[in-house]
């Protein structure tokens, strides 16, 4: 009998397990948290803003599908593997936006926790060389250093929310910034064609967006010809609706508002109860003198927006133009 | 070696409506599953249409007959195979040869002890 098991691959062999695409990826994500990570099932509750109750119970119910559908604790081949090192990363990267989505508030615990989620990617690419070589977990792992770099910043002495342009750059992790970076010229020094999957091209364009807007100094250095581009190239990718919106403000920021109005055309059917159609509508209807119509759109924003941080950032705009 | 029941679900009429040569790939890809699975097929039947169905319930000791399958869906169950696989990666694995046509759905069996 050959021993060739060893603990690095035990941790992948559970990591494939908690987060088998059997799963759902709100499943997944809780499990490999518990599992992979040993987090307590309560502070995986905080994170994804359900009792403990509730998530006690998706657990077992998790359990108890991975044990009785036979999920095995195996590596599978190459070829399957690649796939299911895409559901992992899915899986990781939903543990880490759940840290920092908006509705419960800043929330130093949650920040931490989305800490988790980075140390699960460093911990499977350390210690096997398919994980390490994998693009979508490369790129995952620069987009969230990037992202995470700024926890510090992205919160006021009073707890409010700072949003990106106001935060106080030198609070920023530079180490992270950094190492995100390195990772990024290590998937594009190849060039594009080295990336396996969709899911890895849409993280590592993510992650150039994340980069480019760590890499200044100042906010009003910001290349936004550059994010516009990655935007166009991400929409092209995802088709995604919040992708074209925020391509749309990229590209009002690198100054063409005419083609930022146009890219908002038809965005209504997808995101018509999003507090951030109307924002950015009265944002570039303000930036071309439309001051009445702008004031409408803004108003309209402050009744469905549901974060205080926003809806204080609304505000400020509705009092400059009244 | 646990065994799963794989359901194959489709549209109704799909088969039928396709042309032959759809029909002779989909065949293969039937018989490359049967070459494949092999011995691990335990059983495994194509179905007549839902037209054919009788749904029968049980209410207070009376059967009461209805025309037609128990769900109006628009995927219908077409078929099944009864496979034994070590775990459920063989059963997907295995599921990746059968046409493309189907919606799978893959469900373990679990062991009844009637004499008890």
């Amino acid at each position: 009998m050959r021993h060739r098991t060893t603990p690095d691959d035990d941790l992948l062999r559970l990591a494939l397990l908690a987060a088998h695409p059997s799963l759902s990826p709100q499943a997944g994500a809780a499990l490999t948290l518990r599992l992979v990570l040993g987090v307590q099932t309560a502070d995986i509750a905080r994170l994804f803003l359900v009792s403990e109750a509730t998530m006690a119970a998706r657990l077992t119910r998790a359990r108890k599908k991975v044990v009785a559908a036979g999920v095995p604790l195996a590596i599978p081949g190459d070829d399957v593997l690649a796939d299911r090192l895409d559901t992992v990363a899915k899986v990781a990267y939903l543990a880490f936006t759940a840290g920092y989505a908006p509705g419960s508030g800043p929330d130093v615990v949650r920040a931490e926790l989305a800490g988790e989620a980075i140390r699960l990617v460093r911990l499977l690419r350390s210690n096997n060389p398919a994980a390490q070589g994998n693009p979508s977990l490369i790129a995952l792992e620069a987009l969230m250093l990037l992202q995470h770099s700024r926890r510090d910043a992205r919160v006021d002495g009073s707890g409010r929310i700072v949003l990106l342009p106001d935060q106080d750059r030198t609070r920023w992790h530079r180490a992270e910034i950094d190492e995100g970076m390195t990772l990024l010229q290590s998937l594009t020094g190849g060039g594009a064609a080295r990336l396996s999957s969709v899911l890895a091209a849409d993280y590592l364009l993510q992650a150039l967006i994340a980069a480019e807007h760590a890499r200044p100094a100042r906010p009003q250095d910001t290349d936004w010809v550059v994010i516009s581009d990655f935007y166009r190239q991400l929409d092209h990718l995802t088709g995604s609706p919040v992708v074209r919106l925020n391509r749309a403000v990229a590209v009002a920021e690198a100054g063409d508002v005419p083609a930022a109005f146009a890219l908002l055309d038809g965005l209504e059917d997808s995101l018509g109860r999003s507090h951030r159609l109307p924002a950015v509508r009265a944002e570039l209807l303000r930036r071309t003198g439309r001051d009445e119509e702008a004031l409408a759109s803004y108003r309209l924003a402050l009744g469905m927006c549901g974060s205080d941080a926003e809806r204080a950032a609304l505000q400020r705009r509705i009092d400059d133009l009244g | 070696m646990t065994k799963y029941l794989v359901l194959l679900a489709g549209r109704e009429g799909e088969w039928e409506a396709a042309t032959d040569e759809q029909r002779a790939g989909w065949h293969r890809d039937h018989l490359e599953f049967g070459r494949v699975v092999g011995d691990d097929i335990l059983g495994g039947e194509a179905l007549a249409g839902t037209d054919t169905a009788t749904t029968v319930r049980r209410r207070g000791g009376k059967a009461e007959l209805t025309d037609g399958p128990f769900a109006e869906t628009a995927e219908q169950i077409g078929g099944f195979y009864l496979v034994q696989a070590p775990d459920l990666d063989q059963v997907l694995a295995w599921c990746e040869l059968l046409p493309e046509i189907y919606t799978l759905e893959v469900r373990p069996c679990i062991e009844v002890d009637l004499s008890a």
